[in-house]
């Protein structure tokens, strides 16, 4: 892509200097070709023992039955849903960044999408456990596919948004697998030349005969085209019919028009305060700061001031459209969620995917790698209560006031909860070891171009306007993109 | 022209090689490597890749054909002697009798499952009450004695008859006194064996215990007419109900009787006759007949005594002191109730609860300057439900503590738990020689005895009984005796050397000798009908005419002692009833109808006064009586209860009931006191906070219905003036619909529910938990607000203020608030309603199931498939109605549920029509699907259509107010499509335009002007 000089004026999206190709190589693949460090086995035993949670309370609820969680006649879905549709909602930050960003030509989606999109699957896999761990007899799940069958002209309910989901999220998963390990190709060749013995063969077979010939290279790019532009859709698709789950159905609270282009916002909004979360510890510890910079950190910071308010208007809207539809049901769904007996997951939903993302207006926050994290685990929070929200305060007094109830978790759905955030970092941790965590082969592309040695290079080859120089030089230390030793 | 030119096919054949040209020679340019592929070295070593994907494809298709096969079939072996009349799959009903109301017992297979009311009988109108439809479960009680014990180990019965009989004669010979203590007996065969037994043993007399005794009343009638009886209360006949505290709905004398009677002058078919009766209550806690009341007033029970005499003083005109000063509410509704029932005169009835003479004294005298006798009470055709005397119960307590009796005998009666003195009679009960239980269990008495000679239960016995002057019922077996158990009448007649020992034989003769001989039927005759109704005997009227002098001062004292302290009201609640039936899962788990408390009582507190004593609901507190007995309970807020008062159900504390009732809440009826010689159920108590906190098991939590809709109430006045008043029925309004309308040309099967005939009883649940095989979730599943009921009862409390109807929670939160009307809280109104899965023509459940495990039928049902179901609980999110029940665990195999119909035994019980579910499967009302298709059925063999009434859904059976109808609105003739024509139906939720099939009636107060009620 882009090997063109780009305009003296954008901030560079590689900094330091002496950076070659072998050089990116070299660190990207840090952890993929050493054994791990002490911090890697330490965050590897949490998670993993967090995944063992997971095992044994999942077990624990398909030997005895849906029983063991909180929920009851009146709230039928609860953790379980909330937490799927939380990971749902997290998946959707890789596709932004890998098929959007790619189509809007955003050559600093380059050093982040590797790791959205393995979040994005190992997201959709942990929602995918929760869609079989919720069903009263997951033994049968496959009811839910329109598989041909003995008993005649059964079939699925085509009416049902459950069936809408089974095909969105199967879709989604494929596509985004097919689409991470298409961009994977060049890079796993890249440590199959570098790999001896087994892994040799290992990596080889995984490389797909990769030989790194033009043609080759011109099919991927063909091929991320494709696939980014099928990629596109599926970003609205897959939260716009998870949202229509609850905006189908009549409960008061979920039958809201408003719901897709929320979710949709919702979704993305999580999505990148995961990939934060994530990427700013990766970076540091995996030694990434010229790859993802201060210019990367920012800029998602942007999306989530931005998708945030988006979020924030949706809220503010439902209330309106609460008190303005004058339907009684509504009025009462909406007023419960802010004074009933669960106003305190409604005012903490408020305060953190509303009020405390518009912290980012102000540069010193935004571009402090300390508050971006905290901020983003705060969205977090704060997503998965706007789903309990919605789920449970919706569904503990709807219609007919003799079946309010209230919601009470168990232990276990507070083990499968917890269980599948410890599957998501073991899956996660997994693969910084066994795949590059960065996109070699995309940054290397910006090398020529959109780095800070080059721009440098421009400018001492005077072959740039001055004024346009002496602006990019304030620029760098206004938005302190750079160390302040490397300006010049 | 032509062609010479050569085509060649390669450079080979143009150039002619030799190669080419000896291969030419061959039909086949390349031999074919036929021999390599057929010998050996073709056929086996490496598979090519193209034999693999072939093998593959044989594999897959042959595994795939062989995972076909069938399931296998399992072979029940038919009866290799068939019994006449069992037809497997047909079901058989046979006539009884429970409690003195005829039956119908539903067997199938030769196994008692269902106990219907028969249609016929005169007490319940075909329907009954919940403990008698629970009455089956104790059938098939696994905490049943299997064997007759002596001395607490299993022992033959000629062993028995040895021990006895020898004992017995031990007795006779030392002049000793013999005593069988039993519940009221109105069994005239059972009389007559225990005259033949005293005739036999001379010094033997029966002392009759009730757990709940009317004393009170059968003492005044004998002192104020001459007459001791329990008479027959007219409700029916009543324009004007007056009741201090006499719950007649729920538990007094025989509610299902009174039920009948009550509500059928307030139902739509008196409603449509302009009339509607008028019922004023006034009590202490809130009971389910305050629930329906009219106008409701809380009395603390010092107060009760006062506003009767202030009725009295009102009726007569008689002055006195002003009484109920402390009480405004209670004076202004004296007034009231003095004027109404003085119009209302030879057609009002006024009762009390009480059970003190004087009290039942004065209501006479009351109902006599009523007129009431002769019209709504009837004195010469009494009720012997109850014939009790307490005085005669602490005489025997006296004759035991002398050593004067020398053999005891338990009939139905369980005193070592019911008494309140349990004490004073176990250890008097030490001192008798021989002591005979005739219980099923070894229960509180009975483990206490020497002998249980264990008694059979009434469906595996024959009998009869006599509830009221004239009616005589037969109880006959409807199965085999399932245990070495052997009838309570046998082992009397086998003891006392009777000629007859069969009681077969022995009840046909006693009915050929009397009832048949008197009526001219035949035995046959009543086996089939069930009961003998020899006539209403002619009714006189009687007039009051003693003095008061004495007993209005008795009464003022009374009140005077029990005001002080906290007061304490012990009461029966509606499914436990006095604790008979406490090891009975169904009626452990029905919610008692105003609390909705399952599995537990409590200390019942108005939300004001619980306050004032900084409590708050759940705590634990312990409550001490008078006589220093003391209990711990939750507390529970129960709005309509007294200022300053506590209420506490009787039935729970059972020590040996068995693996269910055992340990369920505390025993209450030590709190119970006697005064002027009857057992009182009320005192002074204290109460203190044990500390802690104990969750009850409530089915409902919410308990106002928020302004909506879903509750449509009127007033009698504004009914008369237009009969759409408050069905939201005026004007039409034109409706849209997304989806295309159901085609339903046979039947479409849909309900109407009458808001004003359901009392709350709650006797429907438990028909349909029998019919239905519902699982029993028990207490901390409740709590978990799991409980599987199909049907429920929803009760919403609303409060009175200014005449305008407080039902919103921030309203009643401000209400409580208020200090300058501290009793604000007191006047609160009451509406049952039944709720259970609508059946929409529009189901939200349908359309939201992946799997279309829930589809609607062409005859207007919403079907569940429970072996599609895959559980992801969608459709009970998207249920409006919150009817959908979700199997959480596998109930009939858990370990944590097993104590409730886990027994192989226990679960004789199932119906076989039904499935039982299995954990995670969805499951609601199926509009008793099985009866339907049974109705069809019997149609299609007798080559007719099905008719109105062929098909009645289990709650509508047992239903004795007729609150529900069920049918074919397709069929404009029949009962349903009149019922909801009627201007009072309303749909609930209608206007989410789900298409309910259950119409409502809206309920009708009958409340005089807002300004009189005025507290």
């Amino acid at each position: 892509m882009s090997s063109h000089h780009e305009s003296i004026i954008r901030e560079p999206l590689v900094t330091g200097d002496n950076i070659t190709y072998a050089r990116v190589t070299n660190e990207v693949l840090i952890p993929v070709e050493n054994k791990p460090n002490k911090a890697w086995w330490i965050g590897f035993t949490v998670a993993a023992l967090g995944a063992l949670l997971w095992v044994v309370a999942v077990s624990y609820t398909f030997w005895t039955g849906i029983g063991a969680w909180g929920l009851n006649k009146t709230v039928g879905w609860a953790w379980d849903i909330t937490g799927f549709v939380w990971w749902v909602g997290i998946g959707h930050a890789g596709t932004l960044i890998s098929a959007v960003l790619l189509l809007f030509r955003q050559n600093w989606r380059n050093s982040i999408n590797r790791s959205a999109e393995a979040m994005t699957i190992f997201a959709v896999i942990c929602a995918a456990t929760y869609v079989v761990s919720h069903m009263g007899r997951p033994w049968l799940a496959y009811f839910c596919l329109p598989l041909p069958n003995q008993f005649g002209s059964l079939w699925v309910n085509f009416n049902s948004p459950l069936i809408w989901d089974v095909f969105a999220i199967s879709t989604y998963f494929s596509v985004s697998l097919v689409f991470w390990y298409t961009g994977l190709l060049p890079d796993i060749a890249s440590i199959r030349d570098r790999a001896k013995g087994t892994r040799r063969r290992v990596y080889s077979v995984l490389s797909f005969g990769w030989n790194g010939s033009v043609k080759t290279w011109q099919r991927f790019e063909a091929v991320s085209l494709i696939l980014a532009g099928v990629s596109t859709p599926l970003v609205l698709s897959v939260h716009t019919i998870v949202s229509m789950d609850f905006a189908t159905s009549l409960e008061p609270g979920w039958h809201t028009t408003i719901f897709p282009p929320y979710f949709v916002a919702g979704a993305i909004f999580s999505g990148f305060a995961m990939v934060q979360t994530l990427l700013l510890i990766a970076r540091k510890v995996l030694g990434f700061e010229n790859y993802i910079t201060m210019f990367h950190i920012e800029a998602m910071n942007k999306i989530i001031i931005l998708t945030g308010s988006i979020v924030g208007v949706a809220y503010l809207t439902e209330l309106f459209i609460a008190w303005y539809s004058g339907a009684e049901y509504e009025q009462y769904a909406f007023l419960n969620r802010v004074s009933g007996p669960y106003w305190w997951a409604y005012w903490s939903m408020m305060t953190c995917n509303v009020i405390s993302p518009q912290l980012f207006w102000f540069k010193k926050i935004r571009t402090s790698i300390f508050w971006s994290w905290v901020l983003s685990i705060v969205v977090n929070i704060g997503m998965w209560f706007e789903r309990f929200v919605i789920i449970v305060t919706s569904l503990h007094r709807d219609y007919i006031p003799s079946s309010w109830v209230m919601f009470h978790p168990t232990i276990i759905d507070v083990c499968v909860f917890i269980g599948s955030i410890g599957v998501f970092f073991t899956l996660f941790l997994l693969f910084l070891r066994v795949l590059p965590a960065i996109a070699m082969a995309e940054v290397k592309l910006l090398l020529k171009s959109a780095s800070h040695q080059a721009k440098k290079k421009l400018m001492a080859e005077g072959k740039v306007d001055p004024v346009q120089a002496q602006y990019y030089k304030e620029s760098l230390t206004k938005y302190d993109s750079v160390p302040a030793s490397e300006t010049v | 022209m032509e062609s010479n030119k050569k085509y060649w096919k390669g450079i080979e054949e143009l150039q002619k090689t030799p190669e080419f040209v000896e291969n030419n020679k061959n039909e086949f340019a390349e031999s074919l490597p036929i021999e390599e592929v057929l010998n050996e070295a073709g056929l086996n070593t490496v598979t090519p890749r193209r034999d693999f994907l072939k093998a593959m494809g044989f594999g897959l298709g042959a595994v795939t054909l062989a995972a076909c096969q069938p399931v296998p079939v399992v072979k029940s072996i038919p009866y290799l002697v068939k019994p006449e009349e069992v037809v497997p799959g047909i079901p058989n009903y046979y006539v009884s009798s429970f409690n003195g109301q005829s039956i119908l017992v539903k067997t199938r297979e030769g196994r008692p499952i269902k106990i219907e009311g028969n249609p016929a009988g005169l007490l319940g109108n075909g329907g009954t009450d919940a403990t008698t439809q629970a009455s089956v479960l104790d059938l098939y009680d696994a905490s049943k004695l299997k064997d007759p014990t002596k001395n607490g180990s299993k022992a033959s019965w000629s062993e028995i008859d040895a021990f006895v009989k020898g004992e017995l004669n031990k007795v006779q010979a030392s002049g000793k006194k013999i005593r069988i203590v039993s519940a009221t007996i109105n069994s005239p065969s059972t009389k007559s064996v225990i005259a033949d037994f005293t005739a036999q043993y001379p010094s033997t007399k029966v002392v009759i215990n009730d757990a709940i005794s009317y004393t009170g009343i059968i003492k005044a009638n004998e002192n104020s007419f001459g007459k001791s009886v329990l008479p027959r209360y007219r409700f029916d006949k009543a324009d004007v109900i007056v009741s201090f505290g006499a719950d007649f709905l729920g538990t007094w004398i025989t509610p299902e009787e009174f039920s009948k009677q009550y509500v059928s002058n307030r139902n739509a078919a008196s409603l449509e006759r302009k009339k509607m009766s008028r019922h004023i209550q006034l009590e202490t806690g809130m009971s389910m007949t305050g629930t329906n009341a009219d106008s409701r007033v809380p009395v603390k029970p010092s107060e009760e005594g006062q506003a009767i005499i202030a009725l009295y003083q009102e009726l007569t005109g008689t002055p006195g002191t002003p009484l109920l000063t402390a009480n405004k509410a209670a004076a202004n509704v004296v007034k009231l109730a003095a004027k109404e029932l003085l119009q209302a005169k030879g057609k009002a009835l006024v009762v009390s609860g009480s059970n003190d003479v004087s009290v039942q004294i004065l209501v006479n005298a009351i109902n006599s300057v009523l007129g009431s006798y002769g019209t709504t009470i009837d004195l010469d055709n009494p009720s012997y439900q109850y014939t009790g005397n307490d005085a005669e119960f602490a005489e025997l307590i006296s004759e035991m503590n002398r050593s004067e009796v020398g053999a005891i005998f338990f009939l139905d009666s369980n005193p070592a738990y019911d008494y309140f003195n349990a004490k004073a009679f176990t250890d008097a009960l030490a001192k008798v020689g021989l002591r005979v239980s005739f219980a099923e269990r070894a229960d509180e008495t009975a483990a206490l005895c020497n002998v249980v000679a264990i008694n059979h239960n009434y469906l595996e016995a024959w009998g009869d009984q006599n509830a009221f002057e004239g009616y005589y019922t037969v109880i006959q077996p409807a199965i085999n005796p399932v245990h070495n158990s052997r009838q309570a009448e046998v082992s009397l007649l086998t003891w006392s050397d009777n000629a007859v020992t069969d009681y077969y034989q022995y009840v046909r003769n006693n009915w050929e000798k009397t009832v048949l001989a008197a009526t001219g039927k035949t035995w046959k005759s009543v086996l089939q009908t069930g009961f003998v109704y020899t006539g209403e005997k002619p009714v006189g009227t009687y007039t009051f005419s003693l003095s008061l002098g004495n007993v209005i001062p008795t009464i003022m004292n009374q009140g005077r002692a029990l005001a002080k302290d906290i007061e304490l009201q012990v009461y029966q609640n509606v499914p436990l009833r006095d604790g008979k039936h406490a090891n009975n899962a169904f009626l452990q788990e029905l919610p008692d109808p105003v609390s909705k408390v399952t599995w537990d009582n409590f200390v019942a507190i108005a939300p004001k006064f619980g306050e004032k004593l900084d409590l708050e609901e759940f705590d634990l507190v312990t409550v001490k009586g008078a006589n220093g007995y003391s209990v711990t309970l939750p507390v529970l807020f129960q709005p309509g209860q007294a200022q300053g008062t506590i209420s506490i159900a009787v039935g729970y504390g059972r020590t040996a009931a068995g693996k269910v009732g055992n340990g369920v809440g505390k025993n209450a009826y030590p709190f119970a006191t006697v005064q002027n010689g009857t057992v009182q159920f009320n005192g002074t108590v204290t109460i203190e906070k044990a500390g802690g906190r104990e969750e009850l098991a409530q089915t409902q939590t919410h308990h106002s219905y928020e302004g909506r809709n879903v509750i449509r109430e009127t007033t009698f006045a504004e009914y008369a003036k237009d009969p759409h008043a408050g069905s939201g029925k005026h004007g039409g309004h034109k409706k849209y619909d997304l989806w295309y309308k159901r085609e339903m040309p046979g039947h479409n099967w849909v309900m109407a529910i009458d808001l004003n005939a359901c009392t709350g009883c709650g006797s429907c649940i438990v028909a349909c938990n029998v019919e239905n095989n519902i699982p029993v979730v028990g207490k901390d599943e409740v709590r978990r607000r799991r409980e599987m009921h199909w049907i429920r009862i929803d009760r919403y409390y609303s409060f009175n203020e200014e005449g305008k109807s407080v039902t919103e929670e921030n309203e009643i939160g401000e209400l409580q608030e208020n200090k300058d009307a501290p009793n604000n809280m007191d006047n609160v109104s009451v509406v049952h309603q039944p709720m259970l899965c609508q059946h929409c023509d529009h189901a939200p459940c349908e359309t939201v199931c992946p799997v279309l495990a829930t589809v609607h039928s062409t005859e207007g049902l919403n079907h569940m498939a429970y072996n599609r179901c895959v559980g992801t609980r969608y459709c009970a999110n998207n249920c409006p109605y919150k009817v959908r029940r979700f199997n959480w665990f596998n109930y009939w195999n858990d370990s944590r549920f097993e104590n409730y119909l886990q027994e192989e035994f226990t679960q004789l019980v199932l119906n076989p029509d039904v499935t039982t579910r299995f954990r995670g499967v969805m499951e609601k009302c199926t509009m008793c699907i099985q009866r339907i298709q049974g109705g069809k059925l019997q149609a299609k063999i007798e080559k007719r259509p099905v008719k109105d009434g062929d098909i009645k859904m289990a709650c509508q059976q047992a239903c004795t107010s007729n609150a529900i109808i069920f049918g074919d609105v397709n069929d404009p003739g029949s009962e349903v499509a009149k019922a909801l024509k009627s201007e009072r139906t309303y749909y609930v939720l209608e206007e989410i335009d789900v298409q309910p099939g259950i119409g409502y009636q809206v309920k009708v107060r009958n409340t005089p002007a807002a300004a009189t009620t005025e507290a």
